[in-house]
């Protein structure tokens, strides 16, 4: 009895979860970095209520050829910009473009599109990622094949499938696709998520092969718990942790591609902005007019860096052997 | 030994199978046939489409059709670039010696910086060298490589009035070998160096946490507590053991001649297989496209064997496992 009360859960036992987000917010860097990121998200959300809609706070669609590429901080030309077409802040915050578009608008409009392909494209990724490391984690041992001939287990099936995509130059086989399909916001999420569902799927798998030996995982399968559901309800749950950071990852490569492609012409059309397209057109002014480049590289810049940032804190945090205590 | 490597082999050659048939089916996935891949242009002569029926024997069922793609493309020769007619491989093969130099010298730059960065951040963790390299690692991941390659050519035409883009100056054709070679390996500089600085960025960062592991790992503390000097601790014990993973990446590094290149080219008008394959994509010349796709993929196959080979030399724990 003397041992079982002492081996009672006491006030200090601390679970792993916090444990690991007491070490996260103890690296400023990568709080810095979550800051950035939920600042960003504010700022997205934001764009889309004021860029949006039939008569929205900020046009970011009005050319004013009269208006063309001022610096930041002028003021419009009053006497060859019609009243109902001045920008609604009296001012061009960040300047205008080569139409006389506002910058500021186009950002912010731009900062939700940027945003979503970086969403969209990671959830596809993860998606796969966690299906297939989840097969390959539970089922690895099974062999499949045709009929009565068993070629292979599951897991060298999905091993391989990942050493077929890992031999790709990732980002030309996007642009091919992309160019083959014609650039479109959806194509070009599809094809970024299902082309980096790599790492995720390795990360679950090995997360999974450690957790389903566990007595917690014997538990429910000897109540009858069905494989799917073991998997969807008792390990992912469990191996949540290295999906997030790969997540956060994601969003960032996600964003970086775009804008690669709008370099090379192939990224999100407009006239929808993104902070990718608005960068490689304004880098044709960079002599004349170099805040069309500057404002949105910089934005880029802070943005992934800030997912990055955050991402690997939480790598750090979420890993006993790199954990600072 | 023998059993291992023939196992090796056989997976390798399922993954180059399965390669081969997504590089071919990539333009299949236009929607119709890829003859019909832009019907309404006016440019799309019905010339042009019976140059697709034969290149891609359309009108065969499409086993056939991928058969006959790369017995045209590996053996017989006949599969010609739509744009000029040239046949795939020799043009493929003139471009990749325009790229060598600037993988090489990338290559050599990212391994002689990444490792001492990785390395001394991860022995002053926490130190204020250590938050400063953290902090510009990831500021050279997180930039955009075509906005950082336009302010850095800026600043050096502006600065120091030289031209930087292509293989060399234009203009300068029939001046004395060595004033030529000095030329050349100027104009290799940037386009080297900024082609590096997200490899030295990315590899750093494994170097880091790689050596991380290592220090917080038991054998380490056994070697500080038998009262080894630090230097052979870290260099010794934790270094060599450190670094086995990297042995991996060699092989991974082949795909950063094709895929890396694209953007870097094209930005300094560079002839080499990167801007190859993004000519090729906007003028539609899909057997260059296809091929750089597999060529590449193979030349990624070719490099992981032969760091699976090494990692087999290097770590006896994974020989012993494979047999």
């Amino acid at each position: 009895m003397a041992t079982l009360t002492e081996s009672r859960p006491s006030e200090v036992t601390i679970s792993p979860s916090r444990l690991a987000w007491r070490s996260f917010l103890r690296n400023r860097t990568a709080v810095a970095g979550m800051l950035a990121c939920i600042v960003f998200f504010v700022v997205a959300v934001m764009g889309v209520l004021l860029t949006k809609g039939e008569e929205p706070v900020l046009d970011s669609r009005q050319v004013r050829l009269a208006d063309k590429l001022r610096p930041p901080l002028s003021l419009p030309n009053r006497q060859a910009v019609s009243a109902e077409n001045l920008p609604r802040l009296g001012i061009y915050l960040l300047g205008t473009d080569d139409l006389g578009r506002d910058v500021f608008a186009r950002m912010l409009e731009g900062a939700f599109v940027s945003l979503s392909v970086g969403f969209v494209a990671v959830g596809i990724a993860v998606a796969i990622g966690i299906a297939l490391g989840g097969i390959a984690g539970y089922y690895g041992r099974v062999r499949i094949g045709i009929g009565a001939l068993r070629l292979m287990t599951v897991d060298t099936l999905v091993a391989g499938l990942i050493d077929v995509m890992l031999s790709f130059p990732a980002f030309f086989l996007i642009l091919t696709v992309v160019a083959v399909l014609k650039p479109s916001i959806l194509n070009i999420m599809i094809v970024i998520g299902l082309t980096s569902w790599t790492g995720t799927a390795r990360f679950v798998r090995a997360e999974i092969l450690a957790l389903r030996e566990q007595d917690f995982v014997q538990a429910a399968h000897a109540l009858g718990v069905s494989g799917p559901r073991i998997i969807l309800r008792h390990l992912i749950p469990n191996a949540i942790a290295p999906v997030l950071v790969s997540a956060t990852l994601g969003i960032a490569y996600a964003i970086l591609t775009e804008s690669g492609l709008s370099f090379l012409g192939f990224g999100v059309p407009p006239p929808e902005p993104t902070w990718g397209n608005i960068l490689s057109d304004g880098k044709n002014f960079l002599f004349d007019a170099s805040w069309l480049t500057i404002i949105p590289g910089t934005a880029i810049l802070i943005v992934v860096l800030a997912f990055n940032l955050f991402g690997e804190g939480l790598r750090e945090a979420f890993n006993p052997k790199l954990r600072q205590l | 030994m023998l059993s291992v490597l023939l196992r090796i082999g056989w997976k390798k050659l399922w993954t180059l199978f399965f390669v081969s048939v997504i590089s071919f089916a990539v333009i299949h996935l236009a929607p119709g046939q890829p003859s019909q891949i832009d019907p309404l242009n006016p440019r799309f002569t019905p010339e042009q489409l019976e140059r697709y029926r034969k290149a891609f024997d359309l009108d065969k069922p499409l086993y056939e059709q991928y058969w006959l793609f790369y017995r045209k493309l590996l053996f017989t020769r006949e599969l010609r670039s739509f744009k000029d007619s040239q046949p795939v491989l020799p043009k493929i093969f003139e471009r990749f010696w325009n790229s060598l130099p600037l993988f090489l010298v990338g290559t050599i730059l990212i391994w002689c910086y990444a490792f001492p960065l990785g390395i001394a951040s991860a022995i002053r963790r926490n130190s204020l060298f250590d938050k400063v390299t953290t902090v510009v690692v990831f500021a050279l991941i997180s930039v955009p490589g075509f906005y950082l390659a336009y302010l850095m050519i800026n600043f050096v035409v502006q600065t120091f009035h030289v031209d930087v883009i292509g293989l060399r100056t234009f203009g300068r054709e029939g001046v004395a070998p060595v004033l030529s070679l000095m030329d050349r390996t100027w104009h290799l500089v940037l386009p080297s160096v900024l082609g590096a600085t997200a490899g030295i960025a990315v590899l750093s960062r494994y170097v880091r946490s790689q050596m991380l592991e290592v220090i917080n790992s038991d054998f380490v503390r056994t070697a500080r507590a038998k009262g080894l000097p630090e230097d052979a601790v870290l260099y010794k014990h934790a270094l060599r053991n450190a670094l086995l993973p990297f042995v991996t990446m060699l092989g991974l590094l082949v795909p950063g001649l094709i895929g890396g290149s694209v953007i870097i080219e094209t930005i300094f008008a560079w002839p080499g297989i990167g801007r190859l394959g993004y000519e090729a994509i906007l003028s539609r010349d899909y057997p260059i496209v296809i091929s750089l796709n597999f060529i590449a993929a193979v030349l990624t196959l070719l490099g992981t064997l032969l760091s699976d080979l090494l990692y087999m030399v290097a770590d006896p724990r994974i020989r012993l496992e494979a047999e």
